[in-house]
């Protein structure tokens, strides 16, 4: 589909800067259970992920959770509806994410208001400071950090949406920042 | 398929700032070749339901894409978790930057490098710039990016956990 004029429309614009609450992070209390399905999933079968005897020897002491093991999940928040069954509700060919608890949620951000539906991610620019461990809570705090436009070569417009999140513990200790960029086309 | 095992990860020996030199390729990795049923692992892992990651009608049909993707928050991952893994025991994967150029589908195998594009000491730490990468089998770069990772230097300081980077 081909679209016509600007989509960085003074609306877009607008929410550029535009700050969420400071709030707990979407993925829980870490816990063993959960760094195995993440670790398996991204192939890493690093002990430090694992194996307490063998943690206690490296320069963590304990058992360390992936970064990122939190930052991109997709969990639904507990809500009074199935949250799958809610997010076809009004669109059954929903992509499945973007009219999804969670996907309106974008962590607090208030949403792009553009007709523009596709969304693929674009890239990432990721600071580490320090793993979570085991029970800890991770909270974060998001900002619209700059969107711009781009023409594909069929004359197409889309917008390249940068959001950056910083992630912390819920001792204060900043773990990782995240700064994510999404097409939306 | 992975080309590290956890023994190789408990065991591995610590690379040195003074071991690296600009220009060098450092180890690489391979990953796969994927299946449906890897991205649908990552997906259930992270519960991602966005449908151009599992189903295929959707992906191709409504999405106009080659197949169902893998998914680039798997990347997202992959790629820190590369460069943690040339730091091991006690450097530290400092930065990263990529950007998701080209699609990851079923059937790709998946190779991640690093180069070695500038070094520097600061604070008595070794700082390792690199230019780094995911390519296929068809040596495609589907993530091209860069990375800044911390390296002890032989006989020095060790490199403070949580991380503190250098002022200024």
């Amino acid at each position: 589909m081909t679209t016509s004029g600007t989509k960085l429309t003074s609306e877009v614009k607008a929410v550029i800067g535009k700050t969420s609450e400071f709030s707990e992070a979407g993925w829980g209390v870490a816990n063993k259970e959960r760094n195995r399905r993440f670790t398996q999933a991204i192939m890493d079968p690093d002990p430090r992920y694992w194996d307490e005897d063998f943690a206690k020897t490296t320069r963590y002491r304990e058992v360390i959770v992936p970064h990122l093991a939190g930052g991109g999940s997709g969990r639904a928040p507990w809500m009074t509806d199935d949250p799958v069954s809610w997010t076809f509700k009004e669109n059954p060919v929903a992509d499945g994410v973007r009219d999804a608890p969670v996907g309106r949620r974008r962590g607090g951000l208030p949403p792009v208001p553009t007709d523009l539906v596709r969304l693929l991610n674009a890239g990432n620019e990721i600071e580490m400071y320090k793993h979570p461990i085991m029970g800890d809570r991770m909270y974060s705090q998001s900002k619209y950090a700059n969107i711009i436009e781009r023409v594909g070569r069929d004359g197409s417009h889309m917008l390249i949406i940068t959001t950056e999140t910083y992630h912390w513990n819920q001792r204060g200790e900043l773990c990782y920042i995240n700064r994510g960029s999404s097409f939306r086309r | 398929m992975t080309t590290r095992t956890a023994d190789e990860l408990r065991n591995k020996q610590q690379m040195y700032y003074d071991d690296v030199s600009e220009g060098q390729m450092l180890p690489t990795y391979v990953l796969g070749p994927m299946t449906p049923t890897h991205v649908f692992r990552w997906s259930a892992a992270i519960e991602n339901w966005h449908r151009i990651h599992y189903d295929q009608d959707f992906s191709i049909y409504h999405e106009g894409l080659p197949n169902i993707l893998v998914n680039g928050s798997w990347k997202q991952s992959i790629m820190p978790g590369y460069l943690k893994d040339l730091c091991l025991p006690d450097g530290w994967m400092w930065k990263v930057s990529f950007q998701h150029r080209a699609m990851i589908v079923p059937g790709d195998t998946i190779t991640c490098w690093a180069k070695v594009t500038n070094k520097y000491v600061k604070d008595g730490m070794g700082f390792v710039e690199l230019e780094t990468g995911m390519k296929t089998q068809d040596d495609i770069e589907t993530c091209p990016g860069q990375g800044v990772i911390v390296l002890p230097l032989k006989g020095g300081r060790s490199i403070p956990y949580p991380f503190v980077p250098p002022q200024g």
